[in-house]
């Protein structure tokens, strides 16, 4: 065995076994799964906090939709936050101002800073964030609220979706988003949530005194807090069934941008937290760090495999008949046959797991040929921009 | 505070991931297996049919109404060998697997094709020119690899101009009768060696050089 075979080898079985823990962690909770909360008793009061930066567009759309959340009004504060727009988002979002919405206006100073002007004026014990360009469901307080029973939850993350279309720029991005969901309500399981995302995440108040609010200079905000929360040692929660809807990009430039954006971020943050690599930081330190470092370069190193095997193909490969091809049934191709097996059915497994939404098998199958060149371009663009120390812009 | 870390999962996922690697191993031996075998049936499919044509060829020794069926059959023949020829390249540089009995096998059959060739081009009037390729998977390397490349090259290249080249090849060194007979008629000694039309040319040639002999010898 060559060291070429080795390497592949060793990434087949990184993969395997990486799919094999989501599934184990499905067949050892899959009872917890879909598990109803009982309602809260008492119910807490719960600020809502919209920072926007020049989101006219899709605004109004917003806003309607908050202000159709099922919750009494007078345990209800919204807050708009306007990030120093230059369009009209500000007279825009000022029409729908009453006692329970509230427009602010603050200079431009990004994401993490409108949310922290945020927090300092909600009155809230839950202070819950969202994008001005999602749309949580009626019933996504009710659906959140119940898991903050355990004093030692501090975050819930809900269920962000994507609406179906007839796009299939936003349909393959419909099944990532199912997918991702379901794993991170398996990895909530081992309390090694990864993100708390920005379309919509609702935390106790408390917890940004405790730990600090969020980061001002941070590529991806959502995700260095979730990281700072359980480095404190609390917990995270996923929901199923509150449902979040946001817009996702609409052209492939944007949704590559986008992951860029991600994975920089991403990464140094992760870089940030590594010394949560400790038995004493559980799963989260122990097992899920660590992979993000394996996974990325295991990329590079398939990618790299890939591109080796294209050079170094024999001469007469291309003088081989059909049948023989068949012969190149290898030890390889048979494992890397039965990764994609194990995953497609993961992804399946993840898609089919909500009732509500359905999916059209010919967005699922190609799934997974459509994500790896998806992540060739952010993974590579995202190589060339920190070699190049290019700075942060949003 | 200690948190806790689910070693159950991790060993389970572990302990399936080996078991889908033994299974990967064990049928991947199974179907090189099959890969062999399959390739002993086509080696004796082709022999068969090399048989009849000879016989066909030494009861019809003087006529050349038949050529039509020789011509076809035996380039039917031909490319049949060439894949067999690839598909035992195959095993040996992407799985390391040899088997020198298959290879004499197939060696012998390159030999018959040969004859054949030599008879029906003369019996036919044909131009095709013969090209034998000598090599060593041994003591031999890249250079051969690099001759192997440069044969197929030039033949095709040299058949947009209408030259038929018809291509065969020898292990030297893996102790076949057929390769070493061979081997001795057209003084063989060192490895690459190319006969064109039953001249001798020994060392790399590259593709160029191969086209100007044989354009040199088809323009003769």
């Amino acid at each position: 065995m060559d060291i070429v075979e080795l390497l592949n080898y060793s990434i087949a079985f990184f993969s395997l076994f990486s799919v094999c823990v989501f599934l184990l962690l499905y067949i050892k909770y899959w009872r917890e799964y879909g598990k109803k909360l009982p309602e809260p008793k008492i119910l807490p009061k719960v600020s809502i906090i919209i920072p926007a930066y020049n989101e006219s567009k899709y605004i109004s759309k917003c806003l309607e939709s908050v202000l159709s959340i099922d919750y009494p009004s007078d345990l209800l504060q919204i807050l708009v936050i306007d990030d120093g727009s230059t369009d009209d988002t500000y007279k825009v979002a000022k029409k729908f101002e009453s006692k329970t919405l509230l427009v602010m206006r603050k200079e431009n100073g990004g994401k993490g800073a409108a949310l922290n002007f945020g927090i300092k004026k909600a009155s809230g014990e839950l202070i819950a964030t969202m994008d001005a360009d999602s749309y949580p469901s009626k019933n996504v307080l009710w659906e959140l609220i119940p898991h903050f029973t355990d004093p030692e939850v501090m975050a819930v993350t809900p269920a962000v979706k994507i609406r179906e279309s007839n796009s299939w720029l936003k349909e393959f991005q419909r099944v990532e988003y199912l997918m991702i969901l379901f794993s991170r309500k398996l990895l909530s399981f081992i309390d090694s949530v990864p993100v708390t995302p920005g379309p919509f995440s609702i935390f106790r108040s408390t917890v940004f005194e405790k730990v600090g609010g969020f980061a001002e200079d941070n590529l991806v905000e959502d995700q260095e807090i979730a990281l700072r929360i359980q480095s404190h040692h609390f917990k995270i929660r996923s929901s199923l069934t509150a449902d979040v809807y946001t817009e996702p990009p609409e052209t492939i430039g944007d949704l590559l941008r986008q992951r860029v954006r991600w994975q920089r971020g991403g990464i140094r943050n992760y870089w940030q937290y590594r010394f949560m690599i400790k038995t004493d930081y559980g799963d989260f330190g122990m097992y899920c760090i660590p992979m993000n470092f394996l996974a990325l370069g295991a990329f590079f190193l398939l990618a790299g495999l890939m591109f080796y095997s294209i050079f170094s193909a024999p001469y007469y490969t291309k003088y081989i008949w059909l049948d023989t091809l068949s012969m190149g049934i290898t030890l390889f191709t048979l494992i890397g046959t039965f990764v994609i097996v194990v995953s497609t059915f993961f992804l399946y497994l993840a898609v089919t797991s909500f009732a509500n939404e359905k999916v059209k098998l010919r967005y699922i199958i190609p799934f997974i040929l459509f994500y790896w060149y998806l992540m060739l371009g952010y993974n590579f663009m995202f190589l060339f921009k920190e070699l190049k120390k290019e700075g942060y812009s949003w | 505070m200690a948190r806790n870390i689910e070693t159950s999962i991790y060993l389970g996922a572990f302990i399936l991931s080996v078991a889908v690697f033994a299974i990967g191993i064990y049928v991947g031996h199974i179907l090189d297996q099959n890969n062999l075998i399959s390739i002993s049936h086509e080696l004796s499919n082709i022999s068969n049919r090399m048989a009849s044509l000879q016989i066909l060829l030494l009861s019809d020794s003087d006529s050349s109404s038949f050529c039509p069926v020789y011509l076809t059959e035996s380039e039917n023949l031909d490319q049949e060998i060439e894949q067999i020829g690839y598909k035992l390249s195959f095993l040996e540089d992407e799985k390391q697997i040899f088997d020198d009995n298959l290879k004499r096998a197939y060696f012998t059959l390159e030999a018959e094709s040969y004859f054949l060739a030599k008879k029906t081009t003369s019996l036919c009037n044909e131009s095709d020119i013969l090209l034998i390729n000598f090599y060593s998977n041994k003591n031999c390397g890249q250079i051969c690899k690099d001759q192997g490349v440069a044969v197929i090259q030039a033949r095709d290249e040299l058949a947009a101009e209408g030259i038929v080249v018809k291509l065969f090849s020898f292990d030297g060194e893996l102790d076949s009768p057929i390769a070493e007979a061979f081997e001795s008629e057209y003084h063989v000694l060192s490895y690459p060696t190319l006969v064109i039309n039953e001249k001798t040319y020994s060392g790399f040639q590259s593709a160029e050089q191969i086209k100007e002999i044989i354009r040199a010898s088809a323009g003769s």
